[in-house]
């Protein structure tokens, strides 16, 4: 996994490209928590290259989905298709976040 | 899961044993760094794309529970991976040496209905399995543990 961060309108905009599993997701789950801890509360996370997710990155979502929720911050997704979106589906994800068809929109969704 | 016709779905993939076509034999060390190479031969050896992606993710959750959980991170052992298909059927089999353990009996069913707050982190990874299979079970041979997953085929693959 590779995972790169951009400031856009007082959002952090997070890409992480390749798979999200077991051996990634605990370096998604570190850098997620030094930006929250560094006061970054919105947080946008664009899935447009992310190839593959397994429980283990759905844990580190959900990581981050509870941190944002402790310290009052909001996230949204962007981009989740595919057979990443199936897995999303079947684990009720699709529920917990909210969910846009572009980095764009999900940025709009956090200003709101 | 599928408690109706558990039977039924055994006798027909020994029916389809006849037309059943090896194609990845695969011994992994049980590491979870290991668990991307597997990936990329599950890629090469299954042509269809979503069978692919859906056996990886099975094979993922199910072996990094026999590593974390039934080995205790030992990485000095291995887990023999076996992928064929049949008219029908692709079926994966997992065979590890760790103690005892069936996943699909004694995971518990998380609740999908909870909320941020009050969703526990984790135990997501059974129930993916038996979302995305047709047929999961666990065996104990005296050795180790063999896990057959069976998922119904739409259209000819390999």
């Amino acid at each position: 996994m590779d995972l790169q961060t951009r400031s856009e309108n007082n959002a952090v905009v997070v890409t992480i490209s390749g798979r999200l599993d077991a051996v990634t997701a605990p370096d998604y789950e570190k850098s997620i928590r030094e930006l929250i801890d560094g006061g970054n509360i919105c947080i946008v996370v664009d899935f447009e290259q992310l190839d593959y997710i397994s429980s283990a990155g759905l844990r580190g979502l959900l990581l981050m989905a509870k941190l944002l929720n402790a310290k009052g911050g909001r996230a949204c997704l962007a981009n989740v298709k595919g057979n990443v979106r199936s897995v999303f589906d079947m684990c009720g994800f699709n529920t917990l976040f909210k969910m846009e068809n572009s980095v764009a929109e999900a940025l709009a969704v956090i200003a709101g | 899961m599928k408690p109706d016709k558990p039977t039924q779905i055994k006798k027909e993939s020994d029916l389809c044993g006849h037309n059943r076509k090896v194609l990845l034999d695969y011994r992994i060390p049980t590491r979870l760094e290991e668990i991307e190479k597997l990936a990329d031969a599950v890629n090469q050896a299954l042509s269809d794309p979503d069978l692919a992606f859906h056996a990886n993710v099975c094979l993922e959750e199910l072996i990094t529970n026999t590593i974390v959980h039934g080995l205790k991170g030992a990485a000095d052992r291995f887990i023999q991976v076996q992928i064929s298909v049949s008219n029908e059927w692709l079926e994966i089999l997992l065979k590890d040496d760790a103690p005892q353990f069936d996943p699909f009996m004694q995971a518990p069913s998380p609740n999908l209905d909870l909320d941020i707050n009050e969703r526990p982190i984790g135990g997501l990874g059974v129930h993916m399995v038996k979302k995305l299979m047709d047929d999961a079970r666990a065996d104990y041979d005296g050795s180790g543990n063999v896990i057959v997953l069976l998922k119904k085929l739409h259209q000819a693959a390999g």
